[in-house]
């Protein structure tokens, strides 16, 4: 519907048609078109403001406010200022832990799903038989119940009777502690975090599909290599989606939990103790909900900074053709 | 016409609003306001004048269903009392409850898991249930009351305790193999008759071997082939106070004033576990596959393993593909097991506490959970069932269950004679300190410390959990 149609009616509905005014030109009407059109979609925009005002502006802005309180949400809730932060800064044992886990953690399973996808994306933008085969095939990962996936990676890693040992074993090999140790547990999480990256790979193949053809054609006639070709087409044409797919890999990866709950409780030795999962269970097996209102808190300025690092940084590698190639 | 179809959208972005509000709103839809505020529905009266309480649980929808039949079955023999089953997810279970209680309208009953009780306790929320059973009555085992500062609060629904399950193919398999006699090596069903924890090592060693068929007591023994485990002791930390307790110590003394697992009694025991894989080998290396018999005796290559007694019905009977069997816990210095078993509340805030109480009560006779009872999920929680032998018979002498007698005196008698309380009957806090000795105990398990010196990096955050807990 052209909204511009509306407009006589709109101002009928509204008791505005005051013909005089407006024919005589005398005065700038108050409801201009673009005022009648900003008004009409504000009007439109109150449901989906106020559904996400409850659901997410006011519970985020609680939580800080939450964070000042001591509060084990079976008594009144205790005013304490900022002592839930002095306490996370000075005496928890867990924060350090939990910080470097989840930092550590986003990091292997950021580059790790960016590259895995971006690989495997132009794998499969290649003419390969059964293409969309194997488009399924890497897709499904993505799409399986996570606690499924969780509960089948950690019988693969098992010390004892894992699959992996049991290979492991039948060579010759020692087996290895996926899990069981501080030093590996991190990296064999994030493989299954890089295992399950199929939506980055849908979103790259979309977007290797739009690199126009004609230019890697060109640069092909002058002589570019193939790899060439990638870094000084593809990669320019493909820095929005990358953008965009680093973007939601850094948050997801930040937000990490499920590992956590699903296999490891945070060990061995806090090595997984996500924040995530520290502020869960402090909210929810301690009863200490103001405490881990803080350190939501804080978990929300870690993950707006590292946004904002995104953002600034992204001026000097990010191409958009409309713009110039700026 | 358009002036129509303006005001329809106005109007629909109005009534949108409002859903999304309402939607927003407190209100549980899901939870009737009976029993909880005082309102008159909370006290009132259904249609047929009966009161109604509400029972709050956990279980899925089949669960769910069986829970309800049984609330059907109760309401059809009353005509004062109408109890109405609340259903909320396992997962959300205590967040909910902590919400509802957040804004008074906490049901009158409810289900509860062990470690929670005595923090609803603490804060006030539970009801104080000594007068559910009169002097003279059969009452539950006093070793699965729950108690605040002495008084009463809750009782399990069922009772379980630890035990040594083992798997007899396995057991024969290998005996034949190194020409053992079997009899020596099959854990005693007899709690006089219990291996010493040395005997129990010993034995465990002697029943792992490796790839070349070596045991674990033979010099050339490759530790890092191993074919087949002796033993594998179940490492979730609420089950690893049996050892403490076994050795004289344990994580709280005998009142619960005080935390003592840094106390000689209790780090000995725990090393003594860790030192089962670590300096024996004759348990695999403690992995997440050691913290339930199906992923332990369920690998087939592990002979025994240590566990609650829940497992008959939700695994060996079921679900294991060997013969097997039961035996009483190897001891330190004292012959002792823990029990333990989800218990059930009345909320301090009913209006109808004697009503609640009632049903409770009635929910707790024998007869009416007879069919987990029956499949060896649950056991019985009045005394009786453990002292005249024809209930013992009823419950015991059926085709889910191991060989009778045997189980009798690995698991009736043993529990009637050698169990104690789980700490979180009267400790609060409990599996906040659980889970810090999970940490500190995974740094015990790959051998980077000693029990001694990770107690001593955690006794301070266990002691501060411990003191604000109680």
């Amino acid at each position: 519907m052209d909204i511009r149609k509306q407009v006589p009616d709109i101002k009928g509905v509204l008791g505005m048609n005051n013909g005089g005014q407006i024919k005589s030109g005398r005065h700038k009407p108050f409801l201009t078109n673009s005022r009648k059109e900003a008004i009409t979609a504000y009007l439109c925009l109150i449901p989906a403001f106020l559904g996400l005002s409850m659901i997410s502006y006011i519970p985020t802005l609680s939580a800080f406010v939450l964070s000042l309180f001591k509060w084990n949400g079976m008594t009144s809730p205790e005013f304490i200022g900022f002592d839930n932060y002095k306490e996370m800064f000075t005496i928890d044992i867990y924060f350090t832990d939990s910080l470097k886990a989840t930092l550590v953690y986003a990091f292997l399973a950021v580059i790790g799903s960016m590259i895995y996808s971006l690989f495997i994306a132009i794998l499969l933008n290649m003419n390969i038989p059964a293409r969309p085969l194997w488009r399924s095939i890497f897709f499904v990962p993505y799409m399986l119940p996570a606690i499924g996936v969780y509960t089948t990676w950690r019988w693969l890693y098992e010390l004892n009777y894992g699959l992996f040992n049991h290979i492991n074993r039948m060579l010759g090999l020692p087996p290895v502690k996926y899990l069981e140790s501080p030093k590996n547990v991190l990296p064999s999480l994030a493989l299954i975090a890089v295992w399950c990256a199929g939506n980055l790979i849908v979103i790259f193949l979309a977007g290797l599909q739009n690199v126009p053809g004609v230019y890697q054609e060109a640069a092909e006639i002058d002589g570019a290599n193939s790899w060439q070709r990638f870094w000084y087409i593809t990669i320019p044409y493909m820095s929005p989606i990358i953008f965009y797919n680093l973007l939601m890999a850094l948050i997801i990866n930040l937000q990490v939990v499920t590992p956590a709950l699903a296999i490891t409780n945070g060990g061995p030795q806090n090595a997984s103790m996500f924040m995530s999962y520290l502020i869960y269970r402090y909210a929810f097996t301690k009863y200490k909900i103001g405490y881990a209102a803080a350190y939501a808190a804080i978990f929300f300025v870690l993950v707006g900074i590292f946004t904002a690092i995104l953002f600034a940084t992204s001026k000097y590698w990010l191409f958009y053709e409309e713009e110039g190639g700026k | 016409m358009i002036k129509r179809k303006i005001a329809i959208l106005l109007a629909a972005i109005v009534m949108l609003s409002l859903i999304t509000l309402s939607a927003c709103d407190g209100t549980n839809k899901d939870v009737p306001s009976t029993g909880t505020t005082g309102t008159e529905s909370s006290g009132g009266t259904s249609a047929d004048e009966r009161i109604r309480i509400t029972y709050a649980q956990w279980g899925n929808e089949t669960e769910t269903a069986a829970c309800q039949a049984v609330a059907d079955k109760f309401n059809a023999q009353q005509d004062k009392i109408y109890v109405e089953v609340l259903k909320i997810d396992y997962d959300n279970y205590i967040a909910k409850l902590n919400t509802m209680s957040t804004a008074g309208e906490l049901p009158d009953t409810a289900i509860m898991s062990e470690a929670g009780v005595l923090t609803f306790a603490k804060n006030g929320l539970l009801y104080d249930i000594s007068e559910m059973y009169e002097e003279n009555e059969a009452k539950p085992l006093d070793c699965i009351t729950f108690k605040n500062n002495g008084t009463p609060v809750a009782y399990s629904a069922a009772n379980e305790v630890l035990n040594i399950w083992y798997n007899i193919d396995l057991l024969k398999e290998v005996c034949e193999k190194q020409g053992l006699d079997i009899n020596q090596f099959t854990p005693p069903a007899k709690a006089e008759d219990a291996w010493s924890w040395d005997e129990f090592v010993r034995v465990a060693q002697t029943l792992t071997i490796d790839v070349n068929g070596r045991n674990a007591l033979d010099p050339n023994f490759d530790p890092n082939n191993v074919d087949i485990y002796g033993c594998c002791v179940n490492i979730l930390p609420w089950q690893l106070e049996v050892w403490c307790l076994s050795n004289g110590g344990g994580f709280f003394n005998k009142d619960g004033t005080e935390c003592i697992i840094n106390q000689p009694e209790a780090v000995e025991a725990l090393q003594a576990i860790a030192d089962l894989s670590l300096k024996y080998h004759c348990a695999p290396p403690v992995s997440t596959a050691a913290t339930a018999l199906s992923t332990s005796l369920g690998t087939e290559k592990i002979v025994m393993a240590t566990d609650g007694a829940w497992n008959v019905g939700t695994y060996l009977g079921p679900d294991a593909n060997f013969e097997y069997g039961v035996g009483v816990l190897p001891y330190f210095k004292e012959k002792v097991t823990i029990c333990t078993g989800g218990p059930n509340v009345v909320f301090a805030t009913t209006k109808h506490p004697e009503e609640a109480m009632t049903w409770l009560k009635w929910y707790y006779q024998e007869e009416n959970s007879w069919d987990l009872i029956e499949n060896g999920t649950w056991m019985p929680i009045l005394e009786s069932w453990y002292t005249n032998s024809e209930l013992t018979d009823k419950w015991i002498n059926n085709k889910n269950y191991p060989e009778a007698g045997m189980y009798k005196s690995a698991v009736v008698d043993y529990a009637f004679n050698n169990a104690v309380s789980t700490a979180w009957y009267y400790v609060s806090g409990t599996d906040v300190f659980n889970a810090a000795l999970d940490t500190a105990m995974s740094y015990v398990w790959t051998g980077d410390m000693t029990a001694r010196e990770a107690i001593n990096k955690y006794y301070d955050e266990l002691n501060r959990i411990f003191l604000e807990n109680n």
